[in-house]
């Protein structure tokens, strides 16, 4: 696999140091992607939840607890790019 | 219909859920039908009312207390809900809110016109419009009603209140009055709502549901109370009936006939089945008018369900917390009338 890489970036007239660097700033990448658009997809699910619950324990308040409970839930989903981001990265 | 997913509007549509849910139970107004009036103004009194209660508790006594404390509460929430309701949602609970200045406008000037002292008008004025405590005691210092209605020049119902006005004044009832300005108030409602603001189908579709209750009501009541002349000016345009429909119902006299003739013209199935029941049981008409409010908050209901995020379910609070505050006053009026239960129960909308 890295040999074919080395043979198609000789090819293109690229150094073996240069392709290691490509390759850890594509992963540098998907870690960024991963977390940035998870990052975005809670806040999106959070922001109705988040709407209602706070319109919720604005009428009573002994559903702050509850509301603040299922306002975090979609915290699941960047967890989850959290941990595909650091695997990209470290693994 | 569109579904509005913004914040705001599942924040506001989230507390009206809320609200409605703290509204008093049906089994509340059955518990309530077997107490006196002392006992029901302490129900009243330990349940969301408590503030008005204990607030007028040393002004007013008995039966006084519990309307004027059901009115100020009523006030109290109408408002609440326009400070809190974002953007459109927020134009047209105003809107809605209107007909409460058709009301409290009419009983300032009946009451002017037949030597009421202000303190007493003052007493049953609703303030929930956009005519606000301080407007309407601004109207009650006033002692000529002409100058009240000069007082209203920046209001929408000034041009239908200049050209009526002269003729009631004349005949020294209102009640010709009354129908125009609530014709009016419908006609610039469905304007509004025509106007192409974001959400205005949903309210337009609940309006044309209130114009067919309305009207449906209105046919019920003319046949019981076998009034055929000024029948037309009764009608309220904007609903699925036309003016000729309205009048060729008025006229059938068979109740059979009378009630095919309003499930071919009006398609709304909680409404079939309440004709059905009519038709093989005859109440009163109070009974029959429960009812039909009754199928109009039933509708309501589902249309909330299926815009969950629009003016439908603030809309469905509004009149459910109407009515409430409506059953309440009707059971404590009924109480001190020494009314049996059986016949209080029919005017109850539970």
């Amino acid at each position: 696999m890295a040999a074919e890489a080395v043979v198609a970036a000789v090819d293109v007239g690229m150094s073996v140091e240069q392709i290691a660097a490509s390759q850890v700033g594509m992963k540098a990448i998907g870690a960024g992607l991963a977390v940035g658009l998870t990052g975005i997809g809670t806040g999106v699910a959070e922001m109705g939840i988040g709407a209602a619950a706070v319109g919720a324990i604005a009428e009573n308040k002994d559903f702050f607890g509850l509301g603040l409970l299922f306002t975090v839930i979609p915290e699941t989903i960047v967890i989850f790019g959290l941990v595909v981001g650091l695997l990209l990265l470290f693994l | 219909m569109g579904v509005n997913i913004s914040a705001p509007y599942i924040y506001v549509c989230t507390r009206m859920r809320m609200r409605k849910s703290k509204l008093l139970p049906k089994e509340e107004y059955q518990r309530m039908l077997n107490m006196s009036v002392s006992e029901i103004t302490r129900i009243v009194g330990e349940s969301e009312y408590k503030q008005e209660i204990d607030e007028l508790g040393t002004t007013f006594k008995g039966i006084d207390l519990i309307e004027v404390a059901l009115s100020w509460n009523l006030a109290k929430e109408y408002q609440k809900i326009q400070e809190i309701t974002p953007g459109t949602l927020k134009q047209f609970t105003q809107v809605y809110l209107r007909r409460w200045d058709i009301q409290n406008v009419l009983t300032i000037l009946r009451g002017k016109m037949q030597g009421v002292p202000s303190g007493k008008i003052k007493e049953i004025l609703v303030p929930a419009g956009s005519l606000d405590k301080v407007a309407l005691d601004r109207m009650l210092t006033e002692e000529s009603p002409d100058r009240i209605i000069e007082m209203l020049k920046d209001h929408r119902m000034f041009p239908v209140l200049t050209r009526e006005y002269p003729l009631a004044k004349e005949s020294g009832s209102f009640s010709h009055m009354e129908n125009e300005l609530y014709k009016h108030l419908y006609a610039n409602i469905i304007n509004d709502a025509k106007s192409g603001v974001k959400g205005g189908a949903s309210f337009l579709a609940y309006i044309q549901l209130e114009i067919d209750i309305k009207n449906v009501k209105t046919l019920f009541r003319l046949r019981a109370d076998k009034v055929d002349e000024e029948a037309r000016e009764m009608f309220i345009p904007g609903g699925s009936l036309s003016l000729n429909d309205f009048a060729s119902l008025n006229a059938i006299k068979d109740l059979n006939e009378f009630i095919d003739m309003i499930r071919a013209n009006i398609s709304n199935d909680t409404l079939h089945v309440l004709l059905d029941e009519v038709k093989a049981k005859k109440g009163g008409v109070q009974y029959i008018e429960a009812r039909l409010t009754r199928v109009q908050l039933e509708q309501m209901e589902k249309m909330s369900k299926r815009n969950p995020f629009s003016i439908h379910p603030i809309l469905v609070y509004l009149e459910k917390k109407k009515y409430e505050v409506f059953n309440l006053r009707a059971l404590a009026r009924g109480k001190e009338s020494q009314l049996p239960s059986e016949k209080i129960v029919d005017y109850l909308v539970m």
